[in-house]
């Protein structure tokens, strides 16, 4: 009986043409809307996935300003020494050892890190860059954290510590490479093997004839340390609020200019020292996780706080899109369900006639229903498999305007905010934005960045498959058939509660 | 022998006028091997006879058995499928189908497989018009395959409303002999509706209605 149910099916199908062409269009454009919303919700996840990928946050270990404070508190009411509450007010920092411990330890939620050593040193045979704000006097060290002072080009004789001594774990993180103020010259970016190099300002290379390979001393006025420095790379600035005077260097150099106690055998403290996650969504677990196994950061007045802040300020605009395409992906649902019922509604009205005969001659009204519902399953699939030819290309190009915005915009705040060279992550593999390294030194830039991290980093490539899925057609076909049995219902009903005699009298 | 038995049979419409009885406590036992007609003015409840026999409306007062089964205890659908095929006046045929596919229907959901030029044939349908579609045969043709699809079913009641109604006197006349053959020799229960005196004249048994009751 069903092979006789299926075999009406197909003689109606093919017999009344017309309205199969016109059902199978209409299921055709609502299909294509329902794959063009799909594809959007795709890529608005896969875009979601990229941005929480490359803005995934930042967890830093910094001060507990308010631990501090109670600290001093208690010892004041204690009547304690004020010399050591002064100390105590010293900011506190993280040993390196500790540092590159955590980022080890949980690569799985690290997808970058870094960390800087800031000090100041003076030479009595180079001359320094006179600045609007140092006038020849002590800089404040501020290579990472945003250079002080307006270079310019007279000069002074060097005096005490006029010279900044900005150490990296990796010169991404000079604040000149990530906002691309900073160009290089000559030479090349230092990495984490080039011990006792040391990245001069072009001004700074001009006043004292300095040039890539030659070597220089520096000395820091408190700690007596001396450390001989090679010029590997000379660079030059576009920020104007640059120091010329800062001299930029490997964290394991510039820790060589602290003393014999800071420096404590290689396990010298390190400031600034921020951590990039793999995922937004596990920075809270990350911190978490750093507290339960590191108490003693807490000990000595150090907390570990979550900058979520770029994936958010990006991930509201994705969400308003995907919101979007539930939206659309609603309205078409419902509106195909209205639809299609009412083309049942009328096509059953229509056949009320051949119902009654049908009935008449014993047909079950489940049989009757059955037929319905395979023809417009026949047609349905007529449109949804036109719709999955076409819809790649009409809901595909929708979706990747979208996504290609979307995109956009999150590579530009990636790039404000890790532009690491070499190590960019756009949808495409690009370098985009990032600084160019000299020919000469190209090599030595990215590619010996040996931090285990920057080449994690370097290899992740997101690719953005912003084209229809096979679980988007499945999704296609799965909704478009519960679209039919749903919009069958109402029409169902109707046909339940006729009786042939009522349809045959109503047809004579 | 199979018999069909109408039981103090009433039946009443409501309209704006009130209720109007239809039928009113009609009786009677029709017989395998036997064409019979009913007759009666427009509006004396013949199609209504028709309807409740066919178990195409439900039965309001009364019973009608088929071999002492009560058609109160099975359904509709199920007395339509094993026990009655109707001829309507108006054909009821699938206007997509050809007349073959028409005929083939009559086997769809009892899971018989019949031949339905063997059928066509015995009314004078060709095996090339059995090919044509529905639409493109003629009225007499149209309720010839009518006739042919209810030859194709396995039902012991035929139940016929004008069958003859669009026929030609010639054709009228060899469907009659049809649905004679139909009764005498396949045993079956033919029962005609009509208002051909000329029909009703070659039934074994004329019923007539009037004002609801049978006679």
């Amino acid at each position: 009986m069903f092979k006789n149910m299926l075999k009406r099916s197909f003689l109606s199908i093919k017999r009344k043409f017309g309205r199969t062409v016109i059902l199978t269009l209409i299921f055709f454009m609502m299909a294509n809307l329902v794959l063009a919303a799909f594809i959007i919700k795709s890529a608005v996840s896969a875009q979601m996935d990229y941005a929480k990928s490359t803005l995934g946050g930042t967890v830093s270990i910094q001060a507990d300003m308010d631990s501090i404070r109670e600290n001093q508190k208690t010892e004041m009411e204690k009547g304690g020494d004020p010399r050591e509450m002064f100390k105590e007010m010293a900011r506190p920092s993280v040993d390196v050892n500790t540092a590159n411990e955590i980022a080890t330890n949980y690569s799985d939620y690290v997808r970058d890190y870094s960390y800087s050593v800031s000090t100041s040193a003076n030479s009595n045979n180079l001359e320094t860059v006179e600045t609007k704000s140092n006038g020849g006097g002590m800089q404040m060290p501020g290579g990472f954290g945003g250079a002080d002072g307006k270079s310019s080009s007279s000069s002074s004789t060097a005096l005490d510590t006029d010279i900044t001594i900005s150490g990296v774990n990796a010169y991404a993180y000079i604040d000149g490479v990530k906002n691309e103020s900073m160009t290089i010259k000559d030479g090349s970016y230092f990495d984490e093997d080039s011990t006792d190099k040391a990245l001069i300002s072009y001004e700074f290379a001009e006043l004292n004839g300095l040039s890539v390979g030659d070597t220089f001393t520096l000395k820091n006025a408190y700690t007596e340390a001396e450390v001989s420095l090679t010029v590997i790379g000379i660079y030059d600035t576009s920020e104007e609020r640059a120091d010329a005077n800062t001299i930029y260097m490997n964290t394991e150099t510039a820790a060589k200019f602290l003393s014999t106690e800071d420096y404590n055998n290689g396990n010298y403290n390190v400031d600034n020292v921020n951590f990039y996650m793999t995922n937004s969504d596990k920075a809270e677990e990350f911190v978490s996780k750093i507290n339960s196994d590191y108490t003693s950061l807490a000990e000595n007045n150090l907390k570990v706080a979550v900058d979520t802040s770029e994936y958010d300020s990006i991930s509201g605009s994705i969400e308003s899109v995907g919101g979007f395409a539930n939206t659309i992906l609603i309205i078409v649902i419902i509106a195909a369900i209205i639809i299609v019922t009412l083309i049942v509604m009328i096509n059953v009205k229509d056949r009320r006639y051949e119902i009654g005969v049908l009935m008449s001659l014993g047909a079950s009204k489940k049989n009757v229903i059955g037929q319905i519902i395979a023809e417009l399953i026949i047609v349905g699939t007529l449109g949804f498999i036109l719709a999955s030819a076409t819809g790649t290309v009409f809901a595909g190009t929708l979706g990747k305007s979208i996504v290609d915005s979307q995109t956009a915009s999150s590579n530009s705040q990636q790039e404000k905010n890790f532009g690491r060279p070499g190590a960019s992550s756009s949808s495409k593999g690009s370098n985009s934005g990032m600084p160019e390294m000299p020919t000469e030194g190209s090599d030595s830039g990215a590619k010996n960045m040996k931090t285990k991290m920057a080449e994690n980093r370097n290899n992740k490539k997101v690719e953005l498959d912003i084209n229809a899925k096979v679980e988007d057609y499945l999704l296609l076909f799965i909704t478009g058939y519960l679209v039919i049995i749903v919009a069958l219902i109402l029409p169902s009903i109707s046909i339940m509660r006729y009786q042939p005699k009522e349809i045959l009298a109503g047809k004579e | 022998m199979n018999t069909l038995k109408v039981e103090n049979l009433s039946y009443s419409y409501q309209n704006a006028s009130g209720t109007q009885k239809v039928l009113d406590d009609v009786n009677a036992e029709f017989k395998a091997g036997k064409m019979y007609a009913i007759v009666g003015e427009s509006g004396s409840g013949k199609t209504t006879l028709l309807s409740l026999i066919s178990a195409l409306d439900k039965l309001q007062d009364g019973d009608i058995k088929y071999n002492s089964k009560s058609l109160k205890r099975i359904s509709g659908q199920e007395f339509r499928l094993k026990y009655v095929n109707i001829v309507f006046q108006s054909y009821n045929l699938i206007k997509y189908m050809t007349a073959r596919e028409n005929v083939e229907v009559a086997s769809d959901f009892d899971g018989r497989k019949v031949d339905p030029d063997k059928y066509l044939s015995k009314v004078g349908i060709s095996s090339e018009e059995g090919r044509r579609l529905i639409g493109k045969l003629s009225g007499g043709q149209q309720q010839r395959v009518a006739i042919a699809r209810a030859l194709a079913s396995n039902s012991p009641i035929i139940m016929a409303d004008e069958p003859t109604g669009n026929l030609d006197e010639d054709t009228e006349e060899k469907i009659i002999e049809i649905f004679k053959e139909l009764a005498h020799k396949e045993n079956k229960i033919v029962i005609i509706v009509t208002h051909s005196r000329q029909v009703a004249n070659k039934a074994d048994k004329v019923l007539t209605l009037r004002r609801g009751k049978l006679s």
